[in-house]
């Protein structure tokens, strides 16, 4: 199995970021988002499954996504989400917010 | 906010959805292990156990949708069922409390609301106008008429300030002002045709009847139910006679709208021809009096005989009533600007001296949405008065659980103390212990609508009490039932508010070390006890102001029988049967009715003594005796024998009998204030007296004595008894004298005048006790309820007594048992108690007194024989209060007493 991933909760409310990030480029199912992160991440990151499904009701309550049904990839019947406008643009805020909080960061590492 | 609306409507669907999503999401996993070389089983597993708890996740995201109030209301209310549940007899009397005074709220309000509030069931209610007028009594303090109303038929009533109001009005009115009218856009007059004799298929039978306009149904914007209604081709003198009947009379008489039109009926032996059926809910413009009837305006020349063509012609006599319909985008002010001038204007030129010209009547315009409202003037005060009285209830059930629930809070702060001290916000603790009360509240409420559909029929039947046709409608409706609604809810949070507030102080500390009691006395609790008794004493004053009136108006000298005997009216005439004929009739149907077996004595009236006046005399005008004028006196057509079967006592002379026929010499019966009034202590029989009007001597054969006659209230009036015979009435009341219960002898009695004439129905049968009775429902009902509105009070207030001084008992177990451990006695302990008790009640009165004397001076003018600060009445009350008191106090006094001591300080 290898080495075990790290669990994302280094920086609560990233994955409402990551999500949008993932489906800004694709459609995809609940699962497909956390094979998704987990490879576009070098196996660095390991969405808490649980934590998905309340993240993604989350987002479409919000408006930012919209899920609908349709097939995946193994022809299998899946709710498929997609990103909307303003999904986008909360992907514009959430990005520069989170290069702030980066930089910031990176930063204090430095001055030590 | 609207995706949250669309993700309720179809929560169960998005639920689905999402076990699907997450359940794909385990095989997708469980696949993607099985490939890595895990067994099926063991995969499935793995990917379970990564996943977490999957319900609690499929909780928490559809958590997301509902927002926390929900959440936490949902929560509150289940914790609140359980905390109901748990004390089981504090929720089911609070309950019950509350379902009483909701009940008796909405009972009331509903009554209200449909003789209040209810709009005229036609379109557009809102831009109909009543018109009225407003002016100076016609009596000068001369005692002469001087008025521009020369005659009248209809009603005046008191407007404020010496003024009189009044809707009736010359047919001139009319005319004058529908001419080119500025402001209304139809203007229509109609009035009370009275009761009239219909026969459809040879059945005759009482119906009463509206003379409406040809405008009527027009401006009242009414479709009929089947035919046509009225219109302005009908409403001419010569036109065809024809009737809209009502919808339940077409149901009754015809088995339905479609079949009643074109038929023929005889309305007082005239043909006409029904032409239409008014709508079900449609009642005519007077909620009191939903006519059978619908005729022509012009028709009454054909039934009321050729001397009504001076109705229309004589612009002094004032008859007609006015409704208008106000052109769209005209308001009442505008129209009152418009019209009030050219009335003016036209009412002066009526004015025939200068006398009449000093005081001319000036046109007001009343909203029509309610129609006329003879009900609410008769009724808005006492019903203002009963709402009063179940307000005052409701507040004292609610002072009464708060109580109750302070004293469950006290029990329950060291619950609260625990959840305060272990983070629970301030606000979040109230809301949940408000929620629990608005949820008693509205238990309450639910149970108050069953109670109040009882209570409205009780009601309904107390107020229409006796009379005919009574048309109140009160009912649930949707209004009702929000204002109970609201009422539970705000009932909830007045005695859940304080009680929360108090049970979250934030001092913690105290509560949690005290444990089960002690701390400071409760104030608050107290004030709710005395108020409660305040207002209780309030109530029993109020009941016992109107039992006694009742117990005054029963205890009347009537002066004549009131058990045993049995009234009926007759209307020959409008069976056909016309002067002279209609005195030979009248006097051999009594014959008749007097050979009756077990019957002894028939006579007749022109109305029953109690109803006289209001009913009309067989003559109004100036009685002279000589030169003098005799004022205010009562002037009766009696039948043979009338004062032998009233058992009126006969002082000197003889009463009338078979021996005065329409030919023979007239003669009069006086009463003896009459007789002392005018002639002293010199003998009046032989004398003479004068109907001015009528031009006509009567010699006085009889002096009775006196009677009350046309009413309970009024002093015994000045009453003369003019032979029936000699004024041959249309309209008679028969009185007979029966052995035990008049009306076993009804049915007699029927078949008596069937077979005299099938054409004449017998109306209004009653006895002679209930329509006496009849006369002081209002005075009836008002101390039935007063009677029962103060018993349920008392008991609230012993309630809340009651828990008072449990709780305090309770609270005080320590330091009742050591003063016992020094030796106090049991009654020491017992007097301890009460002594609190009657402080409570005391200091109740004190407020109770003075509240009572300011209440009971509104309720003067629906007293009689009682002054509003009867010192009796106000001992009475109090002593009545102090006694329960003491009772309600008597419980807890005898548990403090019966206190183990050293039971007592080993729990300390």
């Amino acid at each position: 199995m290898g080495r075990k991933p790290r669990k994302n909760d280094s920086l609560p409310g990233s994955l409402d970021m990551l999500i949008l990030r993932t489906l800004s480029g694709r459609d995809l199912h609940g699962y497909g988002i956390v094979q998704f992160i987990q490879q576009s991440s070098g196996n660095e990151l390991l969405v808490e499954e649980g934590s998905l499904y309340p993240a993604l009701q989350r987002l479409e309550l919000n408006g930012w996504i919209d899920g609908d049904w349709g097939l995946t990839a193994n022809n299998r019947r899946a709710r498929i989400y997609r990103i909307t406008a303003a999904g986008r643009k909360q992907l514009t805020v959430e990005t520069r917010r989170y290069a702030q909080l980066t930089l910031a960061i990176a930063r204090v590492m430095e001055g030590e | 906010m609207l995706r949250r609306l669309r993700y309720w409507t179809n929560s169960a669907r998005r639920s689905e959805a999402l076990r699907e999503e997450i359940e794909l999401h385990l095989a997708e996993k469980a696949a993607e292990l099985h490939a890595g070389g895990m067994s099926a089983e063991r995969a499935q597993a793995e990917a379970r156990r990564r996943f977490g708890n999957v319900g609690l996740k499929q909780e928490e995201s559809r958590e997301i949708w509902i927002t926390r109030f929900w959440s936490e209301l949902a929560q509150d209310i289940r914790y609140g069922c359980r905390a109901m549940a748990a004390n089981k007899a504090f929720s089911s009397l609070a309950v019950l409390l509350l379902a009483l005074g909701i009940g008796a709220n909405t009972a009331i309000y509903s009554l209200m609301e449909s003789i209040l509030l209810r709009s005229l069931p036609v379109a557009d209610p809102e831009s109909l106008v009543v018109l009225n007028w407003r002016g100076r009594p016609p009596l000068e303090g001369s005692g002469k008429w001087v008025h521009v109303v020369h005659g009248l038929q209809g009603l005046f009533w008191p407007g404020g300030k010496g003024a009189l109001i009044s809707g009736i009005f010359p047919y001139a009115v009319l005319e004058t002002l529908d001419h080119q009218n500025p402001a209304f856009s139809t203007l229509f007059g109609y009035c009370n045709g009275h009761s009239r004799n219909l026969t459809i298929r040879r059945q005759a039978t009482s119906a009463g009847a509206e003379f409406v306009t040809g405008q009527y149904f027009h401006g009242l914007a009414v479709s009929p139910a089947a035919g046509r209604l009225i219109g302005s081709e009908d409403d001419r003198p010569g036109a065809t006679p024809v009737a809209v009947i009502s919808f339940a009379t077409s149901q009754n008489r015809f088995g339905g709208p479609p079949n009643a039109i074109g038929q023929s009926i005889l309305v007082d032996s005239v043909p006409f021809t029904i032409i239409g059926v008014a709508p079900p809910e449609f009642f005519g413009v007077d909620p009191a009096m939903s006519p059978d009837l619908y005729l022509p305006l012009h028709t009454n020349l054909l039934l009321d005989g050729p001397e009504t063509a001076r109705l229309y012609s004589d612009a002094n006599f004032y008859w007609l009533e006015l409704m208008g319909r106000l052109r769209p985008g005209v308001g009442m002010a505008q129209a009152q600007t418009a019209l009030a001038p050219r009335f003016h204007q036209w009412v002066a030129t009526t004015a025939t001296t200068d006398g009449e010209r000093a005081k001319l009547p000036a046109l007001l315009l009343n909203p029509g949405a309610e129609g006329l409202g003879s009900l609410r003037r008769q009724y808005s005060k006492p019903l203002f008065v009963l709402l009063a009285m179940v307000g005052l209830i409701l507040a004292i059930t609610c002072a009464n659980i708060a109580n109750l629930q302070l004293a469950r809070a006290a029990a329950r702060r060291r619950e609260m103390a625990v959840r305060l001290s272990l983070g629970a916000g301030r606000f979040r603790v109230v809301r949940q212990l408000l929620t629990e009360s608005v949820m008693l509240a509205s238990l309450g409420g639910a149970l108050g609508v069953l109670f109040a559909i009882w209570g409205m029929r009780t009601l309904t039947v107390l107020f229409s009490h006796g009379q005919e046709n009574f048309t109140l409608r009160a009912e649930l409706n949707w209004q009702v039932l929000g204002v109970t609604a609201a009422l539970s809810v705000i009932c909830g949070l007045l005695f859940g508010l304080a009680p929360a507030i108090q049970s979250t102080r934030p001092d913690v500390m105290p509560a949690l070390k005290y444990g089960r009691g002690g701390g400071p006395r409760n104030r608050t609790q107290n004030i709710l006890v005395s108020a409660q008794i305040a207002v209780s004493f309030l109530l029993l004053v109020a009941a016992g102001l109107f039992v006694r009136t009742l117990d005054k108006l029963h205890s009347v000298q009537l002066g004549y029988a009131r058990e045993n005997i049995l009234l009926f009216s007759l209307n020959a005439r409008q069976a056909g049967h016309r002067a002279p004929e209609i005195t030979t009739f009248y006097e051999n149907l009594r014959k008749r009715l007097e050979s009756i077996p077990g019957v002894r004595g028939a006579t007749f009236s022109q109305s029953s003594l109690i109803s006289a006046g209001s009913a009309g005399g067989v003559y109004r005008g100036a009685i002279r005796i000589g030169a003098v004028t005799v004022a205010d006196a009562g002037v009766m057509g009696a039948g043979p024998h009338f004062l032998t079967t009233m058992q009126i006592p006969l002082l000197a002379g003889r009463e009338i009998d078979e021996r005065d026929q329409p030919g023979s010499a007239p003669v009069v019966v006086i009463t003896e204030r009459l007789a002392r009034t005018y002639f002293g202590n010199a003998n009046p029989l032989g004398r003479r007296i004068t109907f001015l009007d009528d031009k006509r001597e009567l010699e006085i054969v009889g002096v009775s004595a006196d009677v009350r006659y046309g009413g309970l209230r009024q002093e015994n009036p000045m009453t003369l008894f003019a032979a029936a015979s000699q004024f041959s009435p249309d309209r008679v009341t028969c009185a007979l004298r029966t052995p035990g219960d008049p009306l076993n002898y009804v049915r007699s009695v029927q078949r008596i005048v069937r077979e005299a004439d099938s054409r004449l129905p017998v109306t209004g049968v009653i006895t002679q006790a209930a329509e006496i009775d009849r006369t002081i429902s209002r005075e009836l009902m008002f101390a039935k309820l007063c009677t029962g509105f103060a018993v349920l009070a008392l008991l609230i207030a012993c309630v809340g007594l009651y828990a008072t001084m449990s709780y305090s008992v309770t609270r005080q177990v320590g330091e009742i048992g050591i003063r016992m451990a020094l030796g106090a006695r049991r009654g020491v302990v017992v007097r301890m108690i009460l002594r609190r008790v009657l402080l409570l009640a005391a200091t109740g009165l004190a407020l109770g007194v003075p509240a009572a004397l300011i209440a009971s001076r509104l309720v003067g003018s629906l007293l009689f024989g009682t002054r509003p600060d009867d010192p009796g009445t106000l001992a009475v009350a109090a002593v009545v209060l102090l006694s329960a008191a003491i009772l309600a106090g008597y419980a807890p006094a005898r548990r403090a007493a019966r206190i183990d001591p050293m039971a007592a300080l080993r729990q300390e």
